[in-house]
């Protein structure tokens, strides 16, 4: 027993030392990719840097407002003035004999890195509270057998290696600053830091808007706790048992339940300490909005600069989203009504998923981040880095998940040949809009399935415990 | 689409409670539950459809309204042919004094410009070497300038001669180019230069001319291709700093073009700067061969660019209607000849011959068949279509244009036998070319925007007959469509074995003890992926390494060829040791029986994305590598299985395996396909190393082709046949 033991710990030193060596590389090899900017031309892709996110406009705004003039004059930059500021000084340093913008890659790739950090720290939280709640339905022996795969670790390892992450982050786009923000609600809402939670809401959210239907997950989190699955479970067991007659079962099981002393309904107070801090750090963001914008036309030029330029998308120039193409088409006086739709339609799937989904809250918060990022008006890949980052999270609950193969097929084709029809229209003028437009649709439709598929993947799961616990019931019984 | 329609059913039998699955999903059972039926169909109708690509070509037709060739009669009289002569015969008196010609010529050539009033500019330049640049298709043409190796020593001088329409605002050109080396001049380039002078000089006082004309005489000393690349990067490459091009000031020596500016006489417009007119709306590069024609004037069109691409069809349809309806002469197209003897394909054409006839005695309406001959010619020229398209080699000076979205096409004008010792008929032969260069030039310059009517995509079957995409892309996609299916049909067979296995083992109530073996069931093929990811990876190590070994000073090119076969294996077994090491500890804690075929269905899944990518790069490099490729990756099936079942089937599988194991080896390929065309002797293992170098030379995407997708493929299949399972 005790060399199993010495074995298992000795092994979990070597994953531990295998973990540390694959960050290591990868830090390594973003590095290296950094000084080779030039051939690798990534900055200007139409897959990398859209408008919100493109270094390059970060630094012309930068030095608009070094001029005391707008930085939003030209429609050149329409990102947040904070950024402005903590960026914009990085972008006009060089050091002799470097790249250029050196510095802002070595903000991201640190970035980078915090998102890993951060989301291998959620996924163990996640892990034990998978493992706490699969003991309190007396599943250990599934429990056992998992341990091989920790979820945080490769939740990490999926996001730093993904090449998406890399071209993202190497291809100076400010979404792995965005990925941050999103990631520390996420993990603040996991380890019940509220004021973290909200601040990281709120980033998130005035950085990019679209994450702010994250606030459902987050307080689904604080209410809940971390996706714990069984409650209901637990719950019905009970009464079923109590049915059954065998009173005293029901209580060996009120005893386990006490025993995991979990938070059985939902929790009214963080999520209400988590609205005061929201409210809070959003006056605080916007006073120092405001301070900073204050003499290029205040805070209201900056929201229409931002977020009506999100919400409106004005810049129709190509990207692997599906507006772009529809609202170069529309005619104009159908254009409200269609953006409207437009962004309705991430609306309208957030309430039927909240309600589907609320016993697993980060589970929840992937799929919306996985929506928002087929439906936004400027999506780059640095949004699909993050959800599946995310969906490393999960990677036990969706073991089955079913067109594995065949999605992840699709995914290394589609973006292989996304490139190849840009390059077939711009450069080469044999192609058209249309060849491009199509891998940009066969990539939202690849993202819907993904959503659908890793969403019928835990609902199994979901049913397979309940079968599991009540086939353990009834043995224990018999 | 088509494999995630399929994949979408390849686990759907698991859930069998389901009473009906739709429609669509039955539908995706049914192909893959009978692939092996459906792959043997889908491959042969895809080979078929390819040999009746020449009976399905239709003939062209002028798509844009606003070219209107031939509409008005040619305005190019004698008067400048004449001109033109008194041209070729300065040009062959100041040849036949060996001193001081090459300045000479340059200076009479410019003269001759300036005394039109045409701007007169020279570029000189520096050729470039060979350049390992193969990834430039992906960037912008500009970007390929970082860094580049120039020798200093070396320049060439293009003489550049610009006319300003009197109707235009100077925002569109069109380009002559006549390829003259000044060096050594021979008879037929002075005819050509004198069919652009006398087009020239007419064209300087045409009241019609709404494009400015540049008329480029490139120095084609070193090459034809490298002057007019150069000038073309020159011109759209603006330097703001100074005059000197980019390249002058890159070589720091005198920028004086050895005095060729010395004349006082033409002063006033030979200009030292870089001239430009706007962008260009065509381009004509104008040849006249060496060798003639026994009956009568012909024309020979090169169309095929860099990478398989091609002028937008509308600038060969003017070219041809105007040769043949306007001028008589006769057009063709580069032919295959080897495949014109060939028995079967006469054959071929003779089924389809009589098949046509008989659709037509059914019904009249039904124009199917062409007579054999028509086949045969035209399979022949498709055949070299293809070649010259998959080649992704320019096959003239014409390539750099289309580099700069520029449609351009190179006229080599054959005359007839001993019409050059005559005076009339070399006026004739002038006269007719100077009218049809015209003719073309009047048409481009009705153009109100650049070509974009008719087809960029497409194979020409002969000068008037074209196939268009839409029609041979259903070839390569039945090709290519068992790719998909198997690979569906091999993974669900491999992950339902073990769902079987896993119901045969008694599980007495559904509880937790079997729940470990049912963990990571769906991602099972990681493993497999993982090992394809390594050997694509060291097929982009190996396209990378010839960087390395060109650079290793005098080396044959069988001795390269060597080194890279040898470095190659080196380098694959580093990788093994490094990095496989880990994967096949993991495979070797659990044994699967379907492992093969869980990697043969993730090869066949990376072949089918490799080969649509470059059916969109390079579609005739792409269908030419999918016949190669297809058979050999769906055929593959471990020998040790086939051996220990000794039946005729899997011993005739084993052989035909090992053939197309054997034949499939890149370098064996090559010399198999060289040796069948040109004959077996004087075929070394050197030749290869020259092809692969002349297609990195060019940037061509065939080669990346080779290197990371068809390479990689034969490795995992050969890999598959040598399986220890």
């Amino acid at each position: 027993m005790e060399v199993k033991e010495e074995q298992s710990t000795k092994r979990k030193k070597q994953k531990q030392g295998r973990f540390w060596t694959w960050v290591a590389a990868s830090v390594l090899f973003r590095l290296i990719l950094i000084y080779f900017p030039k051939n690798l031309n990534l900055s200007s892709r139409p897959e990398v840097s859209t408008p919100l996110t493109s270094l390059r406009r970060l630094a012309e705004g930068y030095w608009l407002k070094q001029s005391s003039m707008s930085p939003y004059a030209g429609s050149m930059y329409h990102g947040s003035p904070l950024l402005l500021s903590l960026l914009g000084p990085l972008t006009v340093k060089r050091i002799e004999g470097q790249p250029s913008h050196l510095l802002c890659s070595l903000v991201f790739v640190v970035a980078d890195i915090l998102n890993a950090m951060l989301i291998r720290a959620t996924g163990q939280t996640l892990q034990v509270a998978y493992r706490q709640s699969l003991k309190s339905l007396d599943l250990d022996t599934i429990s056992e057998s998992m341990e091989v795969l920790s979820s945080g670790d490769i939740a990490a390892l999926v996001y730093l290696w993904n090449p998406f992450t890399i071209v993202a982050c190497v291809g100076l786009s400010t979404s792995p600053i965005e990925n941050l923000a999103i990631i520390l609600a996420l993990y603040g809402a996991c380890k019940r830091m509220v004021p973290l939670a909200a601040f990281g809401w709120v980033m998130a959210t005035h950085l990019s808007l679209y994450p702010m239907i994250l606030i459902i997950p987050i307080i689904l989190l604080l209410g809940y706790g971390p996706d714990t699955p069984r409650k209901l479970l637990l719950m019905r067991r009970c009464g079923k048992v109590e049915d059954n007659s065998s009173s005293d079962s029901c209580q060996q099981q009120e005893k386990v339940i006490n025993q995991s002393d979990l938070p059985k309904v939902f929790a009214w107070g963080p999520p209400m300490l988590f609205l005061l801090w929201a409210i809070m750090w959003s006056v605080y963001v916007l006073l120092l909005c405001g301070i900073s914008v204050k003499q290029y036309g205040g805070l209201w030029e900056m929201f229409e600069r931002m977020y009506g330029f999100i919400l409106t998308v004005q810049d129709l120039s190509p990207n692997i989203g599906v507006l772009w193409y529809f609202f170069a088409e529309v005619f104009d006086f159908f254009r409200n009504f269609f953006l409207i739709v437009f962004h309705m339609n991430i609306l309208f799937m957030i309430f039927p998923l909240a309600i589907r989904l609320k016993h697993r809250p980060c589970f929840l918060a992937f799929v919306y981040i996985t929506i928002s990022s087929m439906l936004k008006s400027y999506p780059s890949v640095g949004d699909s880095a993050l959800y599946f980052g995310l969906l490393g999270w999960f990677v036990n609950e969706l073991s089955e998940m079913q067109f594995s193969f065949c999605l992840f097929s699709v995914y290394v084709g589609v973006s292989l040949l996304s490139p190849v029809m840009h390059n077939l229209w711009i450069w080469r003028g044999t192609g058209n809009a249309n060849f491009y437009f199509a891998t940009a649709i066969t990539y939202a439709c690849l993202q819907m399935v993904l959503v659908v598929e890793s969403v019928s993947a835990m609902l199994n799961h979901d049913r397979k415990l309940k079968k599991l616990t009540n086939a353990k019931l009834q043995n224990g019984k018999c | 689409m088509v494999a995630e329609k399929e994949s979408e059913s390849e686990t759907h039998p698991i859930p069998r409670a389901r009473p009906k699955p739709r429609p669509i999903v039955q539908l995706g059972i049914f192909l893959i539950s009978h692939s092996l039926l459906f792959s043997v169909v889908f491959s042969t109708a895809g080979v078929l459809a390819l040999l009746l690509l020449p009976v399905l070509a239709k003939n062209t037709y002028i798509s844009e309204n606003a070219l209107m060739p031939g509409s008005v009669a040619p305005m190019l009289s004698n008067q400048e042919v004449a001109e033109a002569n008194r041209l070729v015969k300065d040009l062959t008196s100041l040849n036949s004094k060996p001193l001081a010609s090459a300045i000479g010529s340059q200076r009479l050539i410019s003269q001759y410009m300036s005394n039109l009033g045409a701007e007169v500019s020279h570029h000189k330049f520096h050729p470039q070497l060979n350049q390992f640049h193969p990834l430039h298709f992906f960037s912008s043409p500009d970007s390929g300038r970082v860094e580049q190796n120039i020798s200093c020593a070396l320049h060439g001088v293009n003489t550049v001669g610009i006319i300003r329409a009197p109707r235009g605002d100077g925002k569109e050109a069109i380009v002559l180019v006549t390829p003259f080396n000044s060096v050594k001049l021979n008879l037929n380039e002075a005819l050509s230069l004198a069919i652009a002078y006398s087009v020239f000089s007419l064209l300087t006082r045409v009241p019609w001319l709404a494009k400015d004309v540049i008329w480029l005489v490139a120095d084609s000393q070193f090459g034809e291709y490298s002057g007019v690349a150069a000038w073309l990067r020159d011109y759209h490459t603006p330097v703001f700093s100074g005059l000197g091009t980019l390249d002058a000031e890159m070589c720091p020596e005198s920028n004086n073009i050895y005095g060729l500016n010395e004349n006082l006489s033409t002063k006033r417009t030979i200009y030292d700067g870089f001239k430009r007119a706007g962008t260009m709306a065509a381009a004509l590069v104008i040849k006249v061969a060496d060798r003639s024609e026994q009956y009568e004037d012909s024309l020979s069109i090169y169309a095929e660019a860099s990478n398989g691409q091609m002028p937008n069809l509308d600038l060969i349809n003017i070219v041809n209607y105007l040769a043949v309806h306007r001028q008589g002469l006769r057009v063709k197209v580069e032919k295959f000849w080897p495949l014109l003897g060939l028995k079967w394909l006469k054959t071929l054409g003779e089924i389809f011959e009589s098949l046509g006839h008989l659709a037509r005695s059914v019904n009249p309406q039904w124009k199917f068949g062409i007579p054999a001959a028509d086949y045969i010619e035209g399979s022949a020229t498709l055949a070299s279509s293809l070649y010259y398209q998959a080649l992704g080699v320019p096959t003239g000076p014409h390539g750099a244009f289309r580099d700069y979205q520029v449609d351009a096409i190179t006229l080599e004008i054959f005359p007839k036998v001993s019409s050059l010792d005559n005076k009339v008929r070399q006026n004739d032969f002038l006269l007719r070319s100077g009218r049809l260069i015209e003719g073309v030039i009047r048409s481009v310059n009705n153009l109100l925007e650049k070509f974009h009517q008719s087809f960029f995509l497409y194979l020409l079957t002969s000068p008037g007959k074209f196939v268009s995409v839409g029609v041979y892309m259903i070839a390569f996609a039945l090709l290519v469509a068992p790719l998909p299916m198997v690979a569906a049909s091999l993974y669900v067979d491999a992950s339902n074995s073990d769902y079987s296995l896993k119901i045969d083992k008694p599980a007495p109530f559904a509880n937790a003890s079997d729940e470990p073996c049912i963990t990571l069931k769906s991602w099972k093929w990681l493993f497999a992926a993982k090992k394809v990811f390594f050997v694509h990876l060291w097929g982009s190590v190996v396209s990378l390494l010839p960087y390395f070994i060109c650079q290793i000073p005098s080396c044959t090119p069988t001795t390269s060829f060597i080194i890279w076969v040898f470095l190659s294996i080196l380098s694959l077994v580093v990788m093994y040791i490094v990095l496989a090491s880990p994967s096949s500890h993991a495979n070797e804690s659990q044994p699967q029986r379907g492992e093969w075929a869980i990697l043969k269905s993730v090869t066949l899944s990376a072949a089918f994305i490799g080969l649509c990518l470059m059916s969109v790069i390079n579609f005739a490099s792409a269908e030419i590598g999918g016949l190669l490729m297809v058979p050999m990756c769906l055929m593959a099936h471990p020998l040790k299985l086939d051996v220990k079942a000794r039946s005729i089937r899997t011993v005739s599988r084993v052989v035909y395996n090992l053939v197309l194991g054997f034949i499939g080896f890149p370098p064996v390929a090559f010399i198999v396909l060289k040796g069948a065309f040109e004959g077996f002797s004087g075929v070394n293992v050197g030749d290869f190393w020259s092809w692969v170098e002349s297609l990195w030379a060019w940037n061509s995407a065939t080669y990346l082709y080779i290197g990371m997708v068809y390479l990689p493929c034969w490795v995992l299949c050969i890999h598959i046949l040598f399986h220890r399972c």
